[in-house]
């Protein structure tokens, strides 16, 4: 007899072709044990993505899936939950769909506060398209469109998300598998918007020192250093530090998380079918007593 | 970090243990099985096949311990789920490498056979029940044997120069 969910079970057919050696096949596993933990059936779930080499992820496994177009992830996956509320969306991507052309949907995401999970695959490059620099690629990086070095300052998508209002902000790296596959089952049970940051290495076009080996030196866990992750203003103070140190867990969690966009929706819908009167039709209804309308 | 999450080793029965053996395997065959399925999108075929074949041979073993598991419980539930072991004898994704050699795909394989006499021989002092400590014992010294045939066959081969590198710039497109 077979009733619980195991990680194979949202693992499709299709065989992913990331370069061996990437980070993205730690995260693709993850997400499998996270699901698999959490219960929810492949059908009661959505994966949403825009380009670039992470977000492949929806074909790789037993959900819905929606590969869309390059940094629009977050509105049509905001558009997947306000459909079907009962779904679980995970949204998947890299730091430049997320960061760069999708960098303008971030705060307005977060700031309504759609029930969704925001899981950024961090490669400081773009690798689908050979290696040029992205958003968040450091200062000095030499890739095919700096050939001299960066001299762009990157962004922190740690601190960008913070600062936008995000209730759950967390960091992993598949170095430590388990304790990504915690943060991620952490960020979906999460609710409300949750973004977890994952610094998972281009194999082909990082740099040596970004690779898991080099990972598993500099990680420390934010719950070594004793950090509070419902302090809001220390976890600032620590995403400062995005690109210099390896923190992994939660920077942030909303210990009250307000009530979601979703959950919103849902109320101002079942007053409308309590029969309350919509303004819009008590002005029409108004509007037309007076005589207005239509001339014949 | 451990390879091992939820599990009391203190508490763990025989046929808990059993079950936790057979899912290390069953991780392995699955890894192994993609490695030769990234190798062969990759144009790596030779390590594709080694891969493949590795595979086989921890379905060979996980079937062993399966019969064994069988035998002596039945097929009653198991309180060990998959999701909670990570790489215990799988080589961890790091490890795979467009066109890596036959001889680095035996040091990947070597490495992870040590990994998993590590965690058995990690967990023999938190184990209580003989049974079972004779169980661990066991699988300790099968990973010991593996590595002696894996250790045999890369003295069959000669080292040559990693050339993996030469071919960075030139990755299969997505």
């Amino acid at each position: 007899m077979k009733d619980l969910l195991s990680p194979n079970d949202y693992k499709s057919p299709l065989k992913p072709i990331w370069c061996p050696g990437c980070g993205d096949y730690g995260v693709l596993q993850a997400l499998y044990r996270a699901l698999s933990a959490i219960g929810r059936p492949p059908h009661e779930i959505a994966f949403i993505s825009g380009i670039g080499c992470s977000s492949r992820i929806p074909g790789y496994t037993t959900a819905y899936g929606f590969n869309t177009v390059h940094g629009r992830a977050l509105p049509i996956a905001q558009g997947v939950k306000l459909a079907n509320p009962d779904l679980l969306v995970i949204v998947a991507g890299g730091d430049g769909d997320g960061f760069s052309i999708g960098g303008g949907h971030v705060p307005h995401a977060i700031r309504r506060n759609v029930d969704l999970t925001y899981i950024v695959m961090d490669n400081q490059v773009y690798g689908l398209t050979k290696g040029q620099l992205s958003p968040t690629s450091p200062q000095g990086l030499k890739t095919v469109t700096s050939p001299l070095g960066s001299i762009e300052q990157p962004i922190n998508p740690l601190l960008t998300v913070l600062a936008s209002g995000a209730g759950f902000v967390a960091q992993a790296t598949p170095a430590d598998m388990p304790g990504m596959t915690a943060l991620i089952e952490e960020a979906i049970r999460y609710p409300g918007f949750s973004f977890v940051n994952i610094q998972s290495p281009c194999i082909t076009f990082g740099e040596e020192d970004q690779q898991l080996k080099a990972h598993k030196s500099r990680m420390k866990t934010l719950a070594s250093l004793g950090h509070d992750p419902a302090n809001q203003l220390a976890a600032l103070d620590l995403a400062r530090a995005y690109g210099t140190e390896l923190y992994t867990g939660v920077f942030y969690r909303n210990a009250t998380p307000p009530p979601t966009y979703d959950a919103q929706i849902r109320q101002r819908k079942a007053e409308l079918q309590r029969g309350e009167p919509r303004p819009r039709s008590r002005v029409l209804d108004g509007y037309l007593r007076a005589g207005g309308g239509p001339t014949s | 970090m451990t390879p091992v999450t939820g599990i009391d080793f203190e508490r763990l029965t025989l046929r808990d243990a059993l079950d936790l053996a057979i899912l290390i395997e069953e991780e392995a065959r699955d890894r192994y099985l993609e490695f030769a399925e990234q190798l062969a999108t990759h144009d790596t075929p030779e390590v594709a096949d080694f891969f493949a074949r590795m595979s086989r041979i921890e379905e060979r073993h996980r079937m062993e311990l399966l019969e064994r598991r069988r035998t002596l419980f039945g097929n009653t539930r198991s309180a060990v789920e998959r999701r909670n072991i990570f790489d215990v004898e799988a080589p961890e994704y790091e490890a795979a490498r467009a066109f890596m050699g036959v001889r680095q795909a035996l040091e990947t394989v070597l490495a992870a056979e040590v990994k998993a006499q590590v965690f058995f021989s990690e967990a023999l002092p938190r184990v209580k029940d003989p049974e079972l400590k004779a169980l661990f014992e066991e699988l300790r010294d099968e990973e010991v044997q593996h590595q002696a045939l894996v250790n045999a066959e890369l003295a069959r081969r000669p080292e040559k120069p990693d050339d993996s590198e030469a071919y960075a710039d030139d990755p299969v497109a997505q």
